[in-house]
């Protein structure tokens, strides 16, 4: 529902709904899920594993609207997020919330019934993780927000291996590993070109609460750990040479990119262009780190 | 809504919200007929039909 200039309520579209799901977020998390269900040992019903993977699709859309929902006000005082829905004017919020919990409700039950409920308490926990103790809870208080907030973002994998397995081993906390590792250094490097915008709406990014240089401190830092759990599936013998090579190439060209930024003593976003190049290339490394662990672990090994 | 009694919309209003409403049936249409086929493909595997 929106209000319109002379105080009526017309129905959202269509495409408002499907725009709280935050769909390219949601590309990510199916995508890293399939990963981790293509390479877990065993095998699923293809109509099973598709079931899987859209309750993770809906649980993923679920966060985005109630995330969206918490932070209407957040998100109608930063350029990038003021197009959203509710910031716009075009859509009510109990209509965001009941979307949100109708689909947080709907995801998880399915995946219990169709999958199995390990999975389902895994889904559940993962959208309690991100859209109250990250949303409510870490975004508006401490910098450290997205260390302890990746968690959420590093279930779907997880999620993906245990409804083909029913368990979770080492394999998939690894993988969780190295989501969780990856985040701070691909949401710090958008703080750093971002920090005028984070700043505006209050959020205590690290940018912003600690300043610039302990920010490219961090993302040098964490780069490191990431690289190594990383390159642990192939140094563990899970995984071929393919995946040990692209793990190898694709951390290298990571930790060349987080140096440049620890270098770069640039204050204004124009200037970043490091920092952007690292934030650009560190989606682009998880799509193709965990597609080729995929491609390894079922074709090759 | 009592037939009788004037409209809150004008035409042009009325006009659009009857387009998103149709929009919005169409798209739920299509949900609730792509989870019928989801959840009778489920229990077939699930009552192993095909094995």
């Amino acid at each position: 529902m929106t209000t319109a200039t002379r105080d009526i309520i017309l129905p959202a579209e269509w495409r408002d709904f499907w725009a709280l799901t935050k769909p390219r977020v949601m590309s990510l998390v199916v995508f890293t899920a399939l990963c981790g269900l293509l390479a877990a040992p065993g095998s699923i019903h293809p109509v099973i594993g598709f079931t899987a993977i859209l309750c993770l699709a809906l649980g993923a859309g679920a966060c985005g609207a109630l995330n969206q929902y918490f932070e209407a006000d957040i998100d109608a005082k930063m350029a990038r997020t003021a197009g959203r829905p509710l910031p716009a004017g075009r859509m009510d919020r109990a209509s965001a919330l009941n979307f949100g919990i109708g689909l947080a409700a709907f995801s998880v039950g399915i995946m219990g019934v169709a999958v199995n409920w390990l999975c389902a308490g895994l889904l559940a926990f993962s959208i309690f993780f991100y859209a109250i103790v990250y949303t409510i809870w870490l975004k508006p208080n401490t910098p450290q927000n997205i260390v302890i907030g990746g968690a959420a973002g590093a279930f779907p994998p997880v999620i993906g291996w245990a409804a083909v397995t029913g368990d979770v081993t080492l394999m998939p906390v690894l993988l969780f590993a190295i989501i969780f590792l990856w985040t701070p250094p691909h949401f710090w490097a958008l703080a750093l070109f971002m920090k005028t915008d984070y700043g505006a709406a209050g959020i205590p990014m690290l940018p912003n609460v600690k300043g610039q240089r302990v920010t490219r401190n961090q993302i040098f830092g964490y780069s490191f750990p990431m690289a190594a759990t990383a390159i642990l599936p192939f140094a563990l013998a899970e995984t071929g040479w393919v995946y040990g090579v692209a793990a190898v190439v694709l951390n290298f060209i990571f930790l060349a990119l987080a140096f440049r930024v620890w270098k770069n003593e640039a204050t204004d976003a124009a200037a970043m262009k490091p920092e952007k190049q690292l934030f650009a290339f560190s989606i682009l490394y998880l799509f193709l780190l965990f597609a080729i662990f995929a491609f390894d672990r079922m074709v090759i090994s | 809504m009592n037939q009788n009694e004037p409209s809150a919309y004008t035409a042009e209003e009325t006009a659009i919200i009857r387009k998103r409403q149709a929009g919005r049936s169409r798209v739920m249409g299509i949900a609730l007929v792509a989870l019928c086929i989801l959840f009778f493909l489920i229990t077939v595997v699930k009552v192993g039909v095909w094995g």
